[in-house]
């Protein structure tokens, strides 16, 4: 039995020694722990681990395998994400004990706060007390035992699992009901009792979802998209368009849910042009080798950056609203032209891990797909906000596309109308995040990244609490990104022009005098190499590509995918549409499109005198536009409309 | 977007009976959850009760600007017909005592008008300025404060600047002696400050800290009882919020309905201590395991000294 003494060491050379002790297989004894955080955090090895004391927030978190014992009191988010293992708490544990659970057996003695195991998947979350108000909020499978008394809004909004309770039930969560306990299930709970030296109570009560809410009603009418009120043919007031709108309401009762972007004209990138004369710049036959374009990406803080071969990346996808062979597509693309790709919300994938050369791996609210051996092959970190298509709201999966196959990844019940939570059950304020992105450090030793994806809302705030935080770079996604499932009012009418994001962004950075302490990659709706360019002289340190990364590997933009039956592969998950999609020839296909952007952006780069990417700046731009000069306030100057050589612009791909 | 801690002495000596004061003890909570708010510190202390004279504290900087402002402060209080009894400059701070038997409303709300005021009192003193709890600490001197309680705030500046002002806790403008530190957001803000000032209560700040506050101190003028204020802040205040409130002899806590914000309260027969984080409760006893408690949302609570 080895000895920390946390009055002697710091947490985090605490928990680098938990880990080289659980590598060794010795078991582990903590003193003074005093409530500290990230207690354990990280560890992946089968042995114990003793508090001797109370411990702080994600005390065992993001872990597999290990059994923690707690002397005393626990803080918020208990054994947070824990695959397999178990923790013992002998006192009282804060709130959202069991967190994100994905197998563990998490046993507090005493009384569990607030929202105790919310998003938990599998696994066994006991609690001797009472529980506080909102136990077993949105959890996805795996069972809760309270011995005491159940609290406000049991089981809200659960989708799956069950809840048993022997004390008193006052109140039912939303969606939840309460049903007979089945003799078998009573056995398995006395069992798990006695092997935790538990005493069995006379009866439980038993907490079930009670299926209100996991479908949407009546479907949505499939027919010939009108997605654009442009297609309406007609430009009268009540066109074909919006006819179509209506009868569809008439028939659901409820808004229309899309894929894609919104498709009302925003101010722009296309609104602003560069000042300089660029005829010249096809004139150079090989501009790329003119160029500085190597970039580094989320070192600043001391991570190991991502090293990308030009300031682009991959911006964030789910395997999920993508196929697995879109994800695989994408990853061997970015990895045939070095640059970083993104996990997006659905968990990592074997052949993407490979194909990818620096891989993020991102966490969002329902911590579907989340896991720390993940964590540990990631090249990055990045903790969802919300997105540029529709800030503030969760992610939305038709039941068609949520496939037993990808239920298991996510850890969730197939054939539900997955609506992924909006927001992160430990991330309610900028003081609880900072607590959150420790916890990843922890974990992974400091040496990745950490990054945040923002949806264009708030930027000015946003950007500010990002840096204050500690963030090392920020995703920042324009009203103009794309989703695989949206509402369409929100689609169109909710968010922040990408042009608009990124001047806000740049101003709150300046403001606070912090530019120098955070990176910038700006997304939403950037469509080529010379989008990638004026996003860099307005100031981001990189731009990512989404929709034309999938249309250059064969979308139709048929705006669909949504529906789960694309023709083309790509956003469906069923294995007859999937087979029409090569990924490999896909492949080549985005990485000729990434090329083409690499190309572009060297010869302007070139054109304009400059001979590295990071000396783009504003001076290189005008406004187009009366409103695109009030976004930038950039000088007015709509004569340089044509400014673009022929040469320069968009090449058909193939 | 912070970190919050309250303590109040039931016996002498403190925690434990370790003869820590109640000042040593609220830099002990706040040093460890400093990590909730890095940018600024701020306590909110009750020193001895002079009835009838008045103790200020302004923030007035340094150099010329402190200078003007003084100037300013002490023709405001002449023209109020108080008199200065003593000063003492602090850090970028001054600290007034006077004598004054008027209006304590109308004096403060000129001298708002006149100077950065930070709190006013009979015993109340609002100690707050950029930096940790330990940089407070070295130019207040907020470890030499024996009183019996105390509310103290780290502050982790997201939507306004680093500066000693905007800094927590507040002081209930117009109302002696009535602090508070808030961790969360009201999001009625608007709705509830037009009502007060459309009965002629004025604001000093867009902060919805200061808010709770005037909000408090507007009930137990009209003689509401502090932990029925409380309660009734529960139905009236929309939002996220864990706050806690001191006067000249109570301490106490509210939470909202949705239990957003963290809250850890800890009470034996010798202290009752409420902060954030158990970590900041467990400083006041190191080494020792605790028997805390997590407040339910919606509940309230509070403490005579």
């Amino acid at each position: 039995m080895a000895q920390i003494d946390l009055s002697d060491i710091s947490v985090t050379d605490a928990n680098i020694r938990i880990r080289e002790l659980g590598e060794a297989g010795e078991n582990i004894e903590v003193l003074n722990p005093d409530a500290r955080h990230h207690i354990g955090v990280g560890l992946t090895a089968p042995v114990t681990v003793h508090v001797k004391g109370s411990a702080g927030y994600f005390c065992a978190g993001l872990t597999d395998t290990p059994n923690f014992v707690v002397e005393n009191n626990v803080g918020w988010g208990l054994a947070d994400n824990m695959l397999q293992g178990s923790v013992v708490v002998k006192g009282n544990a804060g709130a959202i004990a069991g967190v994100a659970i994905r197998g563990a057996e998490v046993v507090i003695h005493g009384n569990m706060g607030s929202r105790a195991g919310q998003v938990m998947k599998e696994g066994t979350l006991l609690c001797g007390g009472n529980a506080n108000f909102m136990a077993g909020y949105m959890m996805y499978g795996g069972r809760i035992i309270i011995l005491g008394d159940s609290g406000a809004k049991i089981g809200e909004d659960m989708t799956s699992g069950n809840i048993y309770v022997a004390g008193k039930v006052d109140d039912l969560g939303s969606d939840a009901m309460l049903i007979d306990l089945p003799a078998d299930e009573r056995d398995d709970i006395l069992a798990f009792l006695d092997k935790y030296e538990l005493k069995a109570p006379k009866s439980f009560q038993k907490i079930v979802n009670a299926g209100t809410k996991l479908r949407y009603g009546t479907a949505e009418p499939q027919m010939r998209p009108m997605p654009f009120f442009e297609f309406s043919g007609k430009s009268d007031y009540w066109n074909t368009k919006v006819q179509e709108d209506i009868h569809i309401k008439a028939h659901t009762g409820r808004y229309r849910i899309r894929g894609y972007g919104g498709a009302r004209s925003l101010p722009h990138l296309s609104d602003i042009a560069f000042r300089k004369d660029l005829s010249g710049a096809a004139n150079e036959p090989d501009p790329v080798s003119k160029v500085e374009m190597r970039t580094e990406i989320g070192g600043i803080n001391g991570a190991n950056p991502l090293k990308i071969s030009m300031p682009i990346m991959v911006a964030p996808m789910s395997y999920g609203a993508l196929s697995r062979s879109t994800k695989q597509a994408i990853g061997i693309a970015s990895g045939l032209s070095d640059i970083a790709e993104n996990t997006g919300e659905g968990g990592m994938s074997d052949a993407q891990r490979d194909a990818a050369s620096q891989l993020i791996f991102q966490c969002l609210g329902g911590r579907l797909g989340w896991n720390i051996h993940d964590m540990k092959r990631a090249d990055g970190l990045e903790i969802y906000i919300s997105q540029g298509a529709k800030p503030g709201l969760g992610g939305q999966l038709m039941a068609k596309k949520v496939t037993p196959e990808l239920a298991k990844i996510r850890g969730i019940p197939h054939g539900i109308d997955l609506r992924s939570p909006s927001r992160h059950p430990d991330i309610l304020g900028a003081d609880d995040l900072v607590i959150k992105i420790e916890e990843f450090r922890e974990a992974t030793g400091y040496k990745l990244p950490v990054s945040v994806k923002l949806g264009a809302g708030r930027v000015r705030d946003d950007i500010k609490i990002a840096v204050k935080d500690g963030f090392d770079f920020v995703e920042l996604d324009g009203m103009q990104g794309s989703t695989g499932a949206g509402s369409a009012e929100v689609l169109e009418f909710v968010g922040i022009p990408t042009l608009a994001a990124i001047v806000e962004a740049e101003e709150a950075l300046a403001e606070i005098g912090r530019r120098q302490d955070i990176q910038l990659i700006l997304m939403g709706g950037l469509r080529d190499g010379i989008d990638a360019v004026k996003a860099l002289c307005l100031g981001a340190d990189a731009a990512a590509f989404g929709t034309s990364a999938i249309i250059a590997g064969g979308c139709i933009a048929c705006m669909q995918c949504h529906v789960g039956q694309c023709v083309t592969g790509i956003a469906t998950q069923d294995p007859e549409h999937e087979k029409r999609y090569q990924p490999l020839v896909e492949a080549q296909n985005i990485h000729r499109f990434f090329e083409s952007v690499r190309w572009q952006v060297a010869a302007l780069a070139h054109a304009m005198g400059h001979t590295s990417v990071t000396q783009f700046s504003r001076d290189d731009l005008v406004a187009l536009t009366p409103e695109a000069a009030a976004i930038t306030g950039l000088p007015y100057e709509p004569e340089y409309r044509n400014q673009i050589p022929e040469a320069l612009k968009m090449q058909k791909v193939g | 977007m912070c970190g919050i801690a309250g303590i109040l002495y039931k016996k002498k000596g403190g925690p434990g009976g370790r003869n820590v004061g109640a000042g040593q003890a609220l830099i002990d909570m706040l040093d460890g959850c400093q990590h909730r708010g890095p940018d600024s510190t701020g306590f909110a202390l009750y020193r001895e009760d002079t009835s009838g004279i008045l103790r200020l504290r302004f923030f007035i900087g340094e150099g010329p600007e402190a200078i003007a402002a003084k100037t300013t402060i002490h023709k405001t209080l002449a023209d109020h017909g108080a008199t200065v009894v003593e000063e003492h400059d602090e850090g970028t701070t001054v600290t007034l005592r006077v004598n004054y038997g008027g209006d304590i409303q109308e004096l403060s709300y000129a001298l708002e008008h006149a100077a950065k005021l930070m709190s006013v009192g009979a015993s109340l003193d609002i100690i707050k300025d950029i930096g940790t709890a330990h940089d407070v600490d070295d130019i207040y001197a907020v470890r030499d404060f024996q009183g019996t309680h105390g509310l103290g705030h780290v502050r982790l500046a997201t939507e306004s600047d680093v500066k000693p002002e905007a800094a927590h806790p507040f002081w209930a403008t117009g109302f002696s002696d009535i602090a508070i530190v808030h961790n969360g957001q009201i999001t009625n803000y608007w709705k509830m400050r037009r009502r007060l000032e459309r009965r002629g209560y004025q604001f000093h700040t867009d902060n919805d800290s200061e808010l709770i506050a005037v909000y408090l101190a507007d009930k137990l003028k009209t003689g509401t009882v502090l932990n029925d204020a409380l309660k009734e802040s529960i139905d009236d205040l929309d939002g996220t919020f864990s706050f806690l409130v001191s006067t000249k002899d109570e301490i106490g806590y509210a939470k909202d309905r949705l239990a957003v914000k963290p809250m850890v309260k800890y009470e034996d027969d010798d202290i009752i201590a409420i902060a954030s984080e158990e970590v900041s409760l467990n400083r006041l006893f190191p080494g020792q395991p605790l028997n805390t408690m997590e407040p339910p949302p919606g509940t309230f609570q509070t403490w005579h000294r």
